[in-house]
């Protein structure tokens, strides 16, 4: 049941997320992805930027089907995403996700944040789960705030501790949406820190973020949404110093 | 106990000089604010000696101790008395504990403080004892009733000092049979009071006075609180059928004044239901106070579950969590702390709107005094009984509050999780 850490990756080119077209409308008629399209590799770690609006948050919340999309396919780990319920219920155990604004449970500790989703819907003893979730908190260096509630936290372990808390399900993939962009300058790097050291285990990782250092680091591809669609994908040197496409240029020469 | 005042440089020199200082800049910072001062301190004086003068003086408290067990549990028999008598001591002991036990175990989080916890139980204690002791001549209660409260007093302070001394050696899982003992004795209580099973049945007509309000009102908070968590979730559901049968339902009940529900509930219900299955008319009024209560409970918990934000429940199913799991162990506790201000408002409100099954002709607290009222041989002394009843009232309604605040200290995780 549980599975290891860091899953041995015979071969990397095996395909883990799989998008194709894409296409969201919202209720009141906006449409947020028009077609977008991605491949993430076993082991890879691909982040996404773009300008705000371009539909990069609503793109992998739709890989865990927080949102849901009108046309195209997604396919995580070989199960394709569905009405089914329990299709998608599949797919959230094995795809983990952290967020901007971390929603740690305010009401429970540190550790019960880790360790409520391994025991209920793992189903794995709460012994076992709590010695991980310390092994995790130890990891991601906050080992001696597992007793405190999340509020008495800064935000940087905060997210830390969201970090760990997808962990702790031993997730296939794991998805940030703008891990970084509601933490204080200062603590931007720690965290940064923690998910390339993820990144060095060769978890699959799929990032929405604007830092470029941390993209140029960590990133073996980087993918350009602008308007609901991906516009350029590449490696990161080329990204960052020979991009193709004009709408690429431009977004480069806003943020650098 | 110290008010908690807002951080401000004047509160911080106020807490920093003596008591006496502090005492003067609070009450005093300007000439005319000690002139009002002076003259409302004048005021409430003057009203507490006139009150006084008038209970030890021209009060006849003859009409209280005459009726004490009249005002208590109405007309329970006699010789079935000692199972009320049992059940206040199971109670008492169990309030005991749970108060020791808690204080054993502080929140993880809160250990340190604990260490100042005992100062301020020594001042509850006192001032319970206090009370306990004063209590019975301030009612002028009879002389078996005098020595029964100071008993129950006595148990509970010796369970909170008992559970207080020896709750740490417990693992720490005693806590959580806190919360089961207390449905529990409810249900107990509920067989001690209404026999059957080997005891002596007593009727509910049988029930009145202070036993009647408070089962009544007990009774209607124990049910109309999963009633009106049930609801608020109806309410924000996205079947339509559930979402408007909820919003009818809330919409009607609040639109209606009780006591026209309560003599829906003690006439007509009579008609609508099958010949036989027409409950009593005791339970038929605890009904429709349980099924007021949800409505306005529910629009309370509606206004928790909105206060939780979205990204709780997002959080929550994106790890794995189904549906209802996510509801119930993420957003509910949540959104609960939220409302429980405001439900603890509405169960003291229920408390309150018991009296109004007097006049349904139930002898409830109210109904049982009216009742001694319309008595020729106590004519003249509504006064007196008023008083009694405006002291039983309040100290129900007091400790409900009391205890309420209690638990938001002890839910309160000193700061909400961010939410920008």
């Amino acid at each position: 049941m549980a599975a290891p850490m860091n899953p041995p990756s015979p071969c990397r080119s095996d395909v883990m997320i799989q998008a194709e077209a894409v296409e969201k409308w919202y209720p009141n008629g906006f449409q947020a992805l028009r077609g977008a399209s991605l491949t993430v590799n076993r082991g890879e770690v691909v982040v996404i930027m773009g300008p705000s609006g371009s539909g990069k948050s609503t793109f992998i919340r739709t890989f865990n089907a927080l949102e849901d999309f009108q046309k195209g396919s997604i396919t995580v780990d070989g199960i394709a995403l569905s009405n089914d319920v329990r299709n998608i219920d599949a797919i959230r155990r094995e795809v983990g996700m952290v967020f901007q604004q971390f929603n740690l449970f305010p009401h429970l500790t540190v550790l019960e944040n880790l360790t409520l989703a391994p025991v209920l819907v793992r189903k794995r003893p709460r012994a076992e789960v709590e010695l991980q979730a310390r092994a995790l908190l130890e990891r991601v260096g906050i080992a001696e705030q597992a007793e405190k509630f999340p509020g008495q936290l800064s935000g940087g372990q905060q997210q830390r501790v969201a970090i760990a808390r997808a962990l702790c399900m031993e997730p296939r993939v794991l998805l940030f949406d703008e891990p970084t962009s509601s933490l204080d300058p200062e603590m931007v790097r720690e965290v940064l820190d923690v998910i390339q050291a993820l990144a060095a285990d060769d978890i699959t990782m799929v990032v929405v973020t604007h830092e470029v250092r941390f993209a140029r680091q960590v990133a073996h591809r980087v993918v350009l949404m602008d308007q609901g669609e991906v516009v350029e994908e590449a490696e990161p040197e080329t990204f960052f110093t020979a991009p193709r496409h004009e709408r690429t240029q431009r977004f480069l020469e806003q943020i650098l | 106990m110290r008010k908690r005042s807002a951080p401000s440089p004047i509160a911080f020199a106020a807490a920093a000089a003596s008591p006496l200082k502090r005492l003067q800049r609070q009450l005093a910072p300007s000439a005319a604010d000690a002139l009002l001062s002076l003259g409302l301190v004048a005021l409430i004086l003057w009203a507490a000696l006139q009150l006084l003068g008038w209970a030890m003086g021209r009060a006849d408290w003859a009409v209280v101790q005459l009726n004490s067990m009249l005002l208590l549990v109405g007309r329970y028999p006699l010789a079935e008395q000692w199972r009320l008598w049992l059940l206040a001591l199971l109670l008492a002991l169990q309030a005991g504990l749970s108060w020791g036990l808690l204080r054993a175990w502080p929140r993880a989080d809160r250990r340190e403080q604990a260490r100042l916890w005992p100062r301020h139980d020594r001042i509850a204690g006192l001032l319970l004892a206090l009370l306990a002791l004063l209590l019975p001549f301030a009612l002028h209660l009879a002389g078996p009733l005098q020595w029964r409260w100071w008993l129950l007093a006595a148990v509970l302070l010796a369970g909170r000092w008992a559970a207080g001394r020896w709750g740490q050696q417990l693992p720490r899982r005693a806590l959580k049979l806190v919360a089961v003992l207390w449905p529990l004795l409810y249900l107990l209580g509920f067989w001690l009071i209404g026999g059957g099973l080997g005891l002596a049945a007593v009727s509910p007509g049988d029930w009145g006075g202070l036993l009647l309000t408070l089962l009544m009102a007990s009774f209607a908070m124990a049910l109309s609180f999963p009633l009106g968590v049930l609801l608020a979730l109806g309410r924000r559901s996205s079947l339509p059928l559930l979402r408007w049968g909820s919003v009818a339902y809330i919409e009607f009940i609040r639109g209606a004044p009780l006591i026209t529900l309560l003599f829906v509930g003690q006439n007509i219900l009579g008609f609508l239901l099958p010949g036989g299955a027409s409950p009593d008319r005791i339970w038929r009024a605890a009904w429709v106070l349980t099924l007021f209560a949800a409505a306005y409970l529910a629009e309370a918990v509606r206004s928790g579950l909105a206060a939780v934000p979205p990204g709780q429940l997002e959080a929550a199913r994106s790890l794995g969590l189904s549906q209802p799991q996510s509801m119930v162990l993420v957003v509910i506790p949540q959104a609960l702390r939220v409302a429980l201000p405001a439900m603890v408002g509405q169960f003291i409100a229920l408390l309150q709107d018991t009296t109004l099954l007097s006049l349904i002709g139930l002898l409830d607290l109210l109904g049982t005094a009216r009742g001694i009222m319309a008595n020729p041989e106590f004519l003249g002394h509504s006064s007196e009984l008023y008083l009694v009843l405006a002291v039983l009232y309040w100290g129900c309604c007091a400790s409900l509050g009391l205890g309420s605040r209690a638990l938001e200290r002890r839910l309160d995780p000193r700061s909400v999780a961010s939410r920008r």
